[in-house]
């Protein structure tokens, strides 16, 4: 056995793994976006298992509440409020050296995506809302590469792997029949701010995460295997607490749809004209996130204020929700207005806005 | 959409301009003074028409004399730091509480770095300086005054004839930031003893972004300096800067499809303008004044101002007023400190500012109506 790879002895083991299969993992190179509690998971898994290199970006420090579910981080990340994707470097590197993570404490978006993904053979998803999935799905089909889903919230989850149809047909996956849908083949839009939950206004059971999370690691790794026949068409669904897995083909979906991204080659996402936009609203410690369209129907505010209420006051008007929440020990004014922009009070960092929208409002 | 912050930029733009530029980038898009050929010349002579009609437009007699900028804040920033740059260190400059960033950073980076000692002077309740206040704090070492003609937060316009004539009895220059007023306001800087009048395109005189202009009258020349040297097109052999105007402080290709389109703007008329925007003002004040709900910051007399309505709803952060105004209104205006942090300190608006109605020659009574009854909603 080559040296250096003792360690991967049981996974080598497997059939069709060996020491080429470990070789190309070493060789590989991964992108995570999010770092929570699927992200953390998720390079847990990819980095014991030897993937060469991770590129894992969150824009988010370790926070106490984080604890129950992201395995990756400790009390003392929380109480120095460590960067997680810094807090993630360090703890990877001492479980296994050989692998190379660069941490990228930052916001990902339309600007920066491309360049993160440069060289990787898959992206994963432990992000927490629809816009950076919907950027990463642009990114994935336009350069095909493959895109593992995931996403949990209260006691169920989802993990779905999108091999991307290309311009040629043939890449690996496609000269084997595997290529799936893509997002937007699926949903072409997004779901509207605040109609879905999000865990820190619904909660979130942490061994559901881990469900997802192993899922997506092994459909990374099989990704990065090259093992495209063993890669999972189908969507996954499982509720820990109704004890239902259930997997829904979704195949029919590329020829149904207008294949925004799969067939017009159109990336509306990552040409930055789909994303929501940020203003730091000048001597205010305050940034405005507007969205680019206006949402299909009214933002339910009744419903956004009774998931807000265990978090502190809110208040409504005909115009506007207003919350008044702490987070990390922070406290933090959340005004929503009827087409979904909203003014994060508390932060002049436009990240720090974006991911109080996305955990608060959601979407 | 109801536009009603024309006090950041004019919406919309005076009719031809559009059509102008796009003309002029797809046809004659050529370098103005750097080459002989018909093109070229062409060019020259479009802007320096423009040159011209801006001089006459503001009283100067000697076109040479208006320098193209990138906007009001390079014109400001060129004035005042061109017209200092030859002072020894310690140099005393006066300005006042209410003027724009602008003028308030420049001025506060060369105190920062030794160069200057600034005098703010104040102003009243409803944003007027006293012309008496600004002789008063005039000294011996006093070698620029600086200060906007009408405020962008409040709408208060200055009786800049009366500085004018202190500040020349006194000898020191005279720098009008002319931002929130040309086009409006007959300016005069003859009449009024300016000595470099700044101001942008993008305004009242409804032409594009990205150009402004200053105008240098003649006590400036034996002290003006350029903070930027290089290219200009003619005396190419000499080593400096030339001293001539406008290439003293015109280095660099200028914004030439820009200042094409403000010729087209120019066309149109300006009289009437002013008036228009004071009867918007007075039918919003009369509709606001007298209600409990809302406080106007400012002027009470529409005569003293541009159409500007800076106010506050009772209990409401401007900055949400703005955002609902946008969203369930459909009126875009601005709200905050508007770059111009010490007026706000003085009137007791800082930190969270105003929202600002501002209107501009578009703009009808429908529109103040549609603003009220907003209001009246959201208050």
């Amino acid at each position: 056995m080559s040296q250096g790879l003792d360690r991967y002895h049981r996974q080598m083991l497997l059939p069709g793994f060996g020491e080429d299969g470990q070789a190309r993992l070493g060789h590989a190179k991964a992108l995570l976006v999010g770092c929570g509690a699927l992200g953390s998971i998720i390079a847990d898994s990819l980095c014991r298992a030897g993937v060469g290199c991770l590129v894992i970006a969150d824009r988010d420090v370790v926070e106490l509440t984080n604890l129950q579910r992201q395995v990756l981080f400790d009390e003392r990340d929380a109480a120095e409020a460590t960067p997680k994707a810094e807090a993630a470097r360090r703890k990877l590197s001492a479980i296994n050296s050989q692998v190379r993570v660069d941490a990228v404490v930052d916001d990902v978006n339309h600007t920066n995506i491309e360049r993160l993904a440069d060289g990787c053979g898959v992206i994963v998803d432990g992000t927490d809302n629809f816009e950076t999935r919907y950027l990463i799905n642009d990114v994935a089909v336009k350069h095909g590469v493959p895109y593992v889903y995931g996403g949990a919230v209260g006691t169920v989850g989802m993990c779905y792997t999108i091999l991307p149809h290309t311009p040629g047909g043939d890449a690996p996956w496609e000269r084997i029949g595997r290529a799936t849908p893509d997002l937007r083949d699926l949903f072409d839009q997004p779901p509207p701010p605040g109609s879905t939950p999000t865990c820190d206004t619904a909660g979130v059971l942490g061994p559901a995460v881990g469900v997802v999370a192993h899922l997506q690691a092994a459909e990374a790794i099989k990704v990065l295997l090259g093992a495209f026949e063993a890669v999972n068409p189908k969507m996954v669904h499982v509720d820990l607490w109704a004890n239902t897995i259930r997997q829904f083909d979704v195949a029919a979906a590329y020829g149904a749809g207008d294949g925004v991204c799969s067939k017009q080659r159109r990336f509306d996402y990552l040409n930055g004209a789909r994303g929501s936009g940020v203003t730091s609203l000048c001597g205010r410690n305050a940034v405005q996130i507007t969205r680019p369209d206006r949402p299909a129907g009214p933002i339910d505010f009744d419903r956004i204020a009774d998931r807000l209420r265990a978090h502190g006051d809110v208040r409504t008007s005909r115009f506007m929700l207003r919350a008044n929440l702490t987070d990390g020990g922070e406290p933090y004014e959340l005004t929503l207005f009827t087409d979904g922009r909203a003014i994060v009070k508390g932060t002049d960092e436009p990240a720090t806005a974006r991911s109080i929208y996305a955990r608060y409002v959601g979407a | 959409m109801i536009y009603l912050d024309n006090a950041a930029t004019s919406f919309p733009k005076a009719p031809s301009v559009a059509e102008t530029v796009a003309g002029f980038l797809a046809s004659a898009a050529a370098n103005p003074g750097r080459s002989a050929h018909r093109m070229a010349v062409e060019t020259e002579r479009r802007i320096d028409d423009v040159r011209l009609r801006l001089t006459r437009l503001i009283g100067g007699d000697d076109p040479r004399r208006m320098i193209f900028t990138l906007n009001g804040t390079d014109a400001l920033n060129i004035a005042i730091k061109g017209a200092l740059a030859a002072e020894p260190d310690g140099a005393h400059v006066v300005a006042t509480v209410v003027e724009h960033n602008s003028v308030a950073r420049p001025l506060r980076a060369l105190a920062d770095a030794g160069r200057v000692c600034v005098t703010w002077v104040d102003c009243d309740e409803q944003g007027h300086v006293d012309p008496a206040d600004i002789a008063a704090a005039m000294t011996d070492a006093t070698r620029l005054v600086v200060m906007i003609h009408a405020s962008n937060v409040t709408g208060a316009i200055q009786d800049a004839a009366a500085v004018g004539r202190v500040v020349r009895a006194h000898g020191a220059l005279f720098c009008l930031d002319a931002a929130q007023t040309i086009g409006l306001l007959p300016i005069d800087v003859d009449a009024m003893n300016v000595d470099l009048l700044a101001f942008p395109a993008h305004k009242a005189l409804l032409g594009p972004p990205g150009v402004g202009g200053l105008w240098v009258g003649p006590r400036c020349d034996p002290v003006m300096r350029p903070w930027r040297e290089g290219g200009t097109g003619g005396d190419s052999s000499s080593p400096a800067q030339p001293v001539e105007w406008p290439h003293r402080l015109e280095a660099g290709t200028a914004n030439t499809a820009g200042i094409i389109g403000l010729g087209a703007a120019l066309k149109r008329p300006i009289e009437g303008r002013l008036a228009h925007e004071r009867e918007l003002r007075r039918m919003l004040m009369d509709r606001l004044e007298g209600d409990g709900r809302f406080a106007v910051v400012g002027p009470r007399d529409s005569g003293r101002c541009v159409g500007v309505v800076s106010l506050n709803v009772a209990g409401s952060d401007p900055h949400d007023v703005a955002a609902i105004l946008d969203d369930s209104f459909d009126i875009a205006v601005r709200a905050g400190l508007h770059c111009a942090p010490g007026v706000h300190r003085r009137l007791g608006t800082f930190p969270a500012g105003t929202v600002r109605a501002s209107f501009g020659p578009f703009n009808t009574e429908a529109d103040v109506d549609r603003l009220a009854h907003a209001l009246d909603q959201i208050a």
